[in-house]
């Protein structure tokens, strides 16, 4: 569709969908995701933080899996739907609302990767267990924390913590 | 879910049992008024900033750890297209620091490198990959040097100074020696003494936020520069001697930062390069770290060889210590004489101590500049001395507990360094950890390769003394109160994430009688907010908190001036509370808050007021100890569990419970988290951190090599806060932001010894370590004569 | 930040169209991008063209005649989840499991990690840094950091999926103009870290074909966090059949993985350690390393055994 060959050396129309709207830019080919959607679209909620994979920051949701857009090609996603922390919406509702109450996001720059892939984990397992939760956290890095209140949150955005009486002994 | 469930505010918040204050405010759990903003990614970090005409600067950077500038080519970036300009060293050749005894800085290298990875020029381009491409076309010729890489290098007279001009024998930038009581007599009445050596290695910060600058030149010819900093005020001040500015032309705007941890504590060459070149270039010029340069940028944990001999009475109290320590600094000051200071000056607390005696050294070496992270410089003392303490016990007899316990300083004492404590609640510290993880009954029962193990401390709450000499106040709050009940709350703070925002809302709100988020707090802004020293010494919630406290006591005066007017009482009569003043003992006689500021206004005429906060002058029997004392103390126990695999040495600590005497919790889940994250770096430094070098390069800068620990890496993590009010904290709160950290890895350490029989002096207890030492013990014991079992 | 250079990109929609641009000097394939981006930033590779898989329908596992055919392009995630994998080849989907962390996972492919890059610590550095050192014998460099002294390059062969696979039997076929070839897993690799893959330059791998009868496979990944990283010692073990011998292939220690057999575990993990020579392209000392092998091989066939 946006193949096309008569582009500037280097450079490609890339349309896909972002929250929800049809997007079509001019981009070098060498464009992440990451900087498509914070230089390009001005949505700054995906951050840089190591830019090579490793750190979980620039998490987004493509076509419902996470993605790390920091080593993602925009013209890789070409035609797909991507989904980022501004597209926040109603799937998202329980866990930023847990976030919130139990302040997991500290300084707040993994936080928006985090809540995307528990909505996607979510998405999944609406009841997903603390192991279940653990395994998707090990995705993404947060040095401020130390997960707990992170944890705490997840465990009360699962609806498995909704349909089970809580068990004492928590501090949270 | 309703939609007023998902609102912030305090619809959503859980009660909480206790004291219930007068504003109903203090000791809640729940969210920060800003914390929305970060989750959903709106917040905006200095990189989320984009101007028009802004181009991006990148570093070139030193590839020798010591060498002179022979020269600097250019050329063949500034030919690449995109490129629009440049700067190198001595185009700012103003030395600047934040301690004025030891500015030995430049924004960049000039005339020679000190470490690899020092900035030396910066390109300005119009986007990240032509800056990157032109800095690799940067072409500089070095002669190098002989580089001083160890703390051995650094004390050798016969090795090059690093600064040049230094009239120290060796690359020594400070010692320090201070002595007390009477050592000789001290150890004499010892029943036990202890020697050891410890080796505590370097670390580094590593927030996620890189450190960003973005400088724009107004068209008047001031300077506005958004920084990543936890110091906004030093920035300001720095920018401008180096700049040769009046501070009054630049406006330094702090955004919202990712995390610092005392990374972001110094002005850095992002700051004052990005200023530079918005000047220079006529247009606005971002610069954002890689990560690896943030590895280079570093201040991060000092390594320290520490030398600790300690005396013991048969009951276990301690007679005497003698403490010497060597710290590498890397190649500029920073922080590190303040460092000097804290490696010794805490040693007295919690346990009460008459004799001491402490020399330390803080040296420079070729490798980037170390300087404050969390727990700044009492980290590495904490871990052997922690770790002394158990092993009297063991040579005693005594219960580790029980010996910690029964030596704890009173409260309301002053130590024999001359620190004035105030309020301590290490003993309810000591037996909520001990309780909970039935330390008593466990220890040394958990099987070959498990143990527990206990550790204590004692932090700051800020600095009595500011660092740069002035009888000002250290943090200062203006409060405006609008006709619609809003209150906007002024500071010069810079909230890193650890709810210093949510913190002056929150006293605020207890002294009116309004909620949290009734308060707009605007922070981190030169031409906006009144001064505050910044994030650093653990003194934010301690003296912003009492200039917000005073701030607020002011605009309530005048409220209740008018209320108590118009119903006809006294002012001291009337209670502030759920947005409501009213009369005490006849509660139906109430205004609205709002009608109060109405009713105050005309009485007044509009309301602002300002606060200020500098500690009482604490006369000192020592006119040394300037670094140190603090107005207040906090306290800290921790028992670790950990399990150590026999066969591989891995190490896992399974649970963490501490407890944290803060005085005062503003906010139970905000206190917790600070809590946490402290342990949660501790376990880091631990088990796996380490600024590890070959040669003077960097080893590991990355996010992949410099391990930090993952979810799965990190302890169950159970926090008990214990509340001692503090007569001269704000609402008698004190500290939760780095205290906690000082006793995690001593109590990880001793955990190990309960689980191998092994004293390990050295973090991180890495596999390969550990697995040594279990085989060398193991080779000892199938040595030794088999009567000595 | 840290930028990428500059490229041009094709997405053909014929495996044979790829593998003519793949013909041509400069280009490279490029699938999941997980470690070829990360090593694009760092500069190891410039290339002109950057050729994708994401249009040649590599993407999907089917079952026949008792084999399992994975597509190249099917990401790890897809294989570990796959009811065949889980039912049939555990070994598989817990070797899927283990790479770096479940985002990746869900980027990362089959193929791209059979085509991994061998790795060292003197290597995998951004550019800047590898200036400090003076460059490696495998990039832009003379000498060899990890043995000054040796024959040439020791950077590890560090694909999860691959001791797995190699001991399940498994098979990569490759299509390129000059035709379709099938390649046991087992003979892909030399023991040389510059040239690991007996491969050409204009090679596509297609397709993974596993047999579902093999033998009961274990794999443990030895790594210093449960997650992000990669291995400090991986190992595949299979059990023997009717008296038969006990086998490992070892990673992670040299540039290509070692295979060892034995008559029973114990030998198994003393061989391993004997064939195994760690040098320092990880940051743990080699010398822990090498006995982590036995360690892990041992532990390896103990599960196998209980199981």
């Amino acid at each position: 569709m946006s193949d096309s060959t008569n582009e500037a050396a280097g450079e490609r129309v890339v349309a896909l969908t972002v929250n929800g709207d049809s997007v079509r830019r001019l981009c070098p080919s060498s464009r992440t995701l990451l900087d498509f959607l914070r230089v390009d679209l001005g949505l700054n909620g995906s951050k840089h933080g190591c830019d090579v994979g490793d750190c979980g920051a620039c998490t987004v949701l493509v076509d419902g899996i996470p993605r790390l857009s920091c080593i993602t090609l925009a013209v890789e996603v070409e035609g797909l739907a991507v989904r980022t922390i501004e597209g926040a919406g109603p799937d998202e509702a329980r866990i930023v609302a847990a976030f919130d109450e139990h302040v997991a996001s500290q300084c707040g720059y993994c936080t928006p990767g985090i809540v995307l892939c528990l909505s996607h984990l979510y998405s999944e397992d609406p009841a997903a267990d603390d192991e279940a939760i653990r395994q998707a956290l090990g995705s993404n890095i947060c040095r401020c924390t130390g997960y707990t209140k992170i944890l705490a949150a997840a465990r009360a955005a699962s609806q498995r913590e909704a349909s089970q009486p809580a068990q004492g002994g928590s501090d949270e | 879910m309703s939609d007023s469930e998902n609102r912030p505010g305090w619809a959503v918040y859980a009660t909480h049992s206790g004291e219930a204050a007068e504003g109903g405010v203090l000791g809640r759990a729940g969210p920060k008024i800003d914390g929305r903003a970060r989750i959903l990614g709106a917040a905006l970090y200095t990189d989320d900033l984009h101007l028009p005409r802004m181009v991006v600067g990148k570093f070139v950077r030193s590839t020798q750890p010591h060498a002179r500038i022979v020269s600097i080519d250019v050329s063949g970036a500034l030919a690449m297209p995109g490129v629009v300009g440049y700067a190198i060293g001595s185009e700012l050749p103003q030395k600047y620091g934040v301690i004025p005894v030891a500015q030995d800085e430049t924004a960049m290298a000039i005339g020679k490198v000190r470490y690899i990875g020092e900035a030396i020029a910066c390109i300005a381009a119009v986007d990240e990959e032509t800056a990157h491409r032109a800095v690799r076309a940067v072409k500089v010729e070095y002669e190098p040097l002989p580089a001083v890489l160890t703390i051995e290098d650094a004390l050798d007279p016969s090795k090059p100074h690093i600064h040049e001009g230094s009239r120290k024998p060796s690359n020594i930038l400070r010692r320090i020696f201070q002595e007390y009581g009477d050592i000789d007599k001290g150890f004499a009445a010892a029943e036990v003494v202890i020697e050891d050596t410890y080796e505590y290695p370097g670390s580094t910060h590593v927030p996620l936020e890189t450190h960003v600058a973005l400088a724009n030149l107004e068209p008047d010819g001031k300077l506005t520069l958004w920084s990543s900093t936890q110091n906004p005020h030093y920035v300001h001040r720095d920018v401008a001697h180096v700049l040769g500015m009046r501070e009054q032309d630049i406006r330094l705007i702090k955004p919202t930062v990712g995390a610092g941890y005392g990374g972001k504590c110094d002005p850095f060459c992002t700051d004052i390069v990005a200023a530079h070149l918005a000047r220079k270039l006529r247009r606005p010029v971002k610069i954002t770290l890689e990560r690896e340069e943030v590895f280079y940028t570093h201040r991060g944990r000092h390594p320290t060889r520490m030398w600790l001999k300690m005396g013991f009475a048969k009951d276990g109290s301690i007679t005497a210590i003698d403490f010497k320590a060597w710290a590498e600094g890397g190649a500029y000051a920073s922080y590190g004489v303040v460092t000097s200071y804290y490696l010794g000056v805490f040693m007295p607390l919690p346990y009460t101590l008459e004799n001491y005696r402490f020399e330390s050294h803080r040296l420079y070496t070729n490798k980037p500049p170390c300087g404050p992270k969390r727990g700044h410089g009492a980290i590495q003392p904490r871990l052997a001395l922690e770790m002394h303490i158990d092993r009297a016990a063991q040579a005693l007899g005594l219960d580790p507990a029980e010996m910690r316990r029964a030596n704890c300083i009173a409260p309301d004492t002053e130590t024999c360094n001359g620190l004035k404590v105030t309020s301590v609640g290490m003993r309810e510290c000591i037996d909520a950890v001990v309780t909970a993880s039935g330390y008593h009954t466990r220890r040394g029962a958990l099987g070959p390769g498990r143990g527990l193990g206990l550790a204590a401390s004692a932090y700051m709450c800020g600095a009595l003394h500011p660092v740069y000499q002035n009888e000002l106040s250290q943090s200062c709050v203006q409060l405006k109160v609008d006709r619609s009940g809003e209150v906007t709350l002024y500071s010069g703070t810079a909230d890193c994430g650890q709810g210093s925002v949510h913190m002056l809302a929150a006293l605020c709100a207890e002294r009116l009688g309004i909620e949290p988020s009734d308060v707009r707090v605007i922070e981190g802004d030169t031409s906006l907010t009144p001064v505050d020293l910044g994030s650093y010494s653990s003194r934010v919630t301690f003296m912003a908190g009492n200039a917000c406290v005073s701030a607020s006591d002011k605009v309530r005066e005048k409220l209740a001036a008018a209320v108590a007017a118009k119903l006809g009482v006294e002012p001291a009569a009337l209670t502030f509370n759920g947005r409501r003043v009213f009369v005490t003992t006849a509660p139906d006689r109430a205004l609205s808050f709002v009608d109060a500021v109405w009713l105050a206004e005309e009485m007044f005429g509009p309301i602002g007021e300002v606060g200020g906060y500098k500690p009482h002058k604490i006369g000192s029997r020592f006119r040394r100890q300037s670094v140190g004392p603090s107005p207040a103390y906090s306290f800290t126990a921790q028992v670790a569990e950990v399990s150590c695999d026999l066969e591989t040495g891995i190490v896992v600590v399974d649970k963490i419970w501490v407890a944290h005497d803060c005085g005062r919790a503003i906010n139970r889940t905000i206190v917790e988290g600070q809590i946490e994250g402290c342990v949660y770096m501790g376990v880091g430094e631990a088990l796996f951190e380490e600024q590890r070098y070959r040669g003077g390069l960097h080893a590991v800068p990355s996010l992949l090599e410099y391990k930090i620990p993952t979810v799965h890496e990190t302890p169950e993590i159970e926090t008990f806060i214990v509340e001692t009010h503090d007569p001269n904290g704000p609402f008698g709160a004190k500290e939760a932001g780095e205290g906690p950290q000082l006793s995690t890895v001593p109590a990880i350490a001793n955990a190990l010894h309960d689980a191998t029989g092994i004293w390990f002096t050295r973090p991180p207890f890495t596999p390969e370590v550990v697995l040594a030492e279990i085989s060398r013990a193991a080779r000892a014991a199938a040595q030794r004569p088999p009567e000595s079992s | 930040m840290l930028p990428l250079p500059t490229f041009e990109y094709a997405a053909p929609t014929t495996v044979l169209e790829a593998s003519r641009l793949l013909g041509t000097p400069g280009s490279r394939l490029v699938a999941g991008g997980t470690d070829l981006l990360v090593s694009m930033k760092h500069r190891l590779f410039e290339p002109r063209l950057l050729v994708s898989t994401r249009r040649l329908g590599l993407r999907g596992v089917s079952v026949a005649d008792g084999v399992l055919s994975v597509g190249a392009g099917t990401t790890l995630r897809e294989v570990a989840r796959h009811p065949t994998v889980l039912e049939h080849l555990p070994s598989l989907a817990a070797a899927c499991r283990t790479v770096a962390t479940p985002t990746i996972q869900g980027m990362a492919t089959l193929g791209g990690n059979l085509m991994l890059d061998t790795r060292c610590l003197y290597y995998n550095q951004p550019a800047g840094w590898r200036a400090s050192l003076g460059y490696c014998l495998k990039r832009e460099g003379t000498v060899c950091h990890v043995a000054p002294k040796g024959r040439g390059c020791y950077a590890a062969h560090s694909a999860d999926t691959v001791p797995a696979l190699w001991l399940l039997g498994a098979e990569a076929e490759f299509v390129s103009v000059r035709g379709v070839r099938r390649i046991p897993v087992s003979s892909m690799y030399h023991d040389d870290g510059m040239a690991w893959l007996r491969l050409e330059p204009d090679d596509v791998l297609t397709a993974v074909h596993v047999p579902l009868a093999g033998r009961a496979v274990g794999h443990r990944k030895l790594r210093t966090r449960q997650a992000i990283d990669y291995a400090l010692v991986l190992v595949a073990v299979r059990a023997p059949v009717d008296g038969g011998l006990w086998s490992a292939v070892v990673s992670s220690v040299s540039p290509s993985p070692i295979f060892v057999e034995a008559a029973t575990p114990a030998d198994l993990a003393e061989a391993a350690f004997r064939a195994c020579q760690p040098l320092s392209t990880h940051l743990p000392a080699a010398t822990w390393r090498k006995k982590m092998v036995r360690v892990e091989v041992a532990r390896a066939a103990a599960a196998l055994t209980s199981a």
